[in-house]
């Protein structure tokens, strides 16, 4: 699950497999999220790492805190998880495929076709 | 609390100074990767922190202690390289019977359950071990002894790969249960650099660097392109490593202090932004000689 040939450093892809957790809903509002040391465990990491990448959710508001009790999904996580990952991820992604279609001479009218049968798909089949 | 303090620390052998003016705290319940290249001075300082070695000057602290002929430093310290001796009037089975007297912390159990998983003949004598086997013996001695202090000197030479992966997770696996300082040195950042916390890199018996792991996978980034767009866009600094790519490309590395828009307008000159492993970059930043292997070879 983890890439050791991506960009992100592991703790922030451990932040990202907790969203994608929260976007599938198999962690939900208010419901103990992994502990630093449950995490460490299952992708094979040092526990100070994982606990980075719980922290980065910390700072955003996707968890909180209870004392002594462990780390806990907000209400507001998924809107919040949603909101950066088109802002980031879906954006520059975008990004990209422009970059690529200018080089290709693939018109707008091609693109935006390519992406609306995608689309299409993606959301058919997760029906 | 710090575990190993070494403070300006010197070990001389003659006019050659194995560790030089080494200065770093190790604090308590890390586990922080010790590389540097061969010859670097890695055992030597694993041994001064031991106890093994008298420092030529300077100063080492463990647990706030002296660690030479310190009874209570050594009582909370295990040592374990290639090169351990054990008793050849013991069987394996007595050998593990016996370490516990040493170790507060021993745990029995986990001894003999790690000796049963890599089928170690009970009634074995160590000597006649094969150096995987040998070093596998002795990693079983290094976790089950539970020292606070726990030092690993290339533990995984002559293990096969299986058997490395399973000592790494056997490592984790104690270290959440049971938390505790260790030392690990390696060959293979590669692969140890996911347990570990911290690096201390030393080149020359020097402090190159002390810092997270996760910090040093991003100290750096590789750019890849037109040899001269790459020197053009590196200009003015210093580079960490460079090499020619053949064909008119060049591949540089550099402290990785630029920003986005800076990368993204690399992007759109062509030019390919990279990471760099941990390993590459400790390789890199403690290269011996200018340029490589190659130039050994090119007597013009």
């Amino acid at each position: 699950m983890l890439n050791p040939d991506s960009m992100k450093p592991i703790y922030v892809q451990i932040a990202e497999w907790l969203e994608t957790e929260i976007l599938n809903e198999n962690i939900e509002c208010d419901q103990k999220v992994y502990s630093q040391y449950q995490l460490a465990e299952m992708f094979n990491i040092n526990p100070a790492t994982a606990a980075k990448g719980i922290n980065l959710l910390t700072e955003e508001n996707v968890l909180y805190k209870k004392r002594g009790l462990g780390m806990f999904v907000t209400a507001e996580a998924s809107g919040i998880i949603l909101k950066k990952r088109k802002n980031t991820k879906l954006k520059s992604m975008v990004a990209d495929i422009a970059k690529e279609a200018v080089q290709l001479k693939v018109d707008e009218e091609e693109l935006f076709e390519m992406i609306r049968e995608m689309h299409r798909k993606e959301k058919g089949e997760g029906s | 609390m710090n575990a190993v303090v070494c403070n300006e620390l010197i070990k001389q052998y003659g006019s050659y100074k194995a560790i030089n003016e080494l200065s770093f705290t190790f604090t308590e319940n890390k586990i922080t990767g010790l590389i540097g290249r061969n010859g670097a001075g890695k055992t030597t300082l694993l041994k001064i922190i031991a106890g093994y070695l008298l420092p030529s000057s300077g100063e080492v602290r463990v647990f706030g202690e002296r660690p030479f002929n310190n009874l209570n430093v050594s009582a909370h310290t295990i040592f374990i390289d290639n090169e351990m001796s054990f008793s050849n009037g013991l069987t394996l089975f007595e050998l593990l019977e016996t370490a516990g007297s040493f170790y507060p912390n021993w745990d029995r159990g986990l001894a003999h359950r790690l000796f049963s998983y890599f089928s170690f003949n009970p009634n074995q004598y160590h000597g006649n071990l094969s150096k995987g086997m040998r070093s596998t013996f002795n990693m079983i001695i290094g976790l089950s002894s539970r020292c606070p202090l726990t030092i690993f000197d290339e533990p995984t030479s002559g293990m096969d790969s299986p058997t490395r992966n399973d000592f790494y997770r056997a490592l984790l696996k104690e270290y959440i249960a049971h938390p505790r300082t260790i030392i690990l040195s390696s060959h293979l950042l590669e692969e140890v650099e996911d347990l570990l916390e911290d690096i201390l890199l030393i080149n020359s018996g020097e402090k190159y660097l002390h810092m997270g792991i996760e910090d040093l996978k991003q100290h750096a980034v590789g750019v890849r392109g037109e040899a001269e767009t790459v020197t053009r866009w590196i200009s003015g600094i210093q580079p960490i490593h460079v090499q020619e790519m053949g064909a008119g490309m060049t591949y540089a590395v550099i402290e990785n202090e630029r920003s986005k828009k800076e990368l993204e307008e690399a992007r759109i000159l062509g030019l390919e932004i990279a990471p760099v492993s941990a390993e590459k970059l400790c390789s890199y930043l403690t290269k011996q000689s200018r340029g490589g292997i190659d130039d050994v070879f090119n007597r013009g």
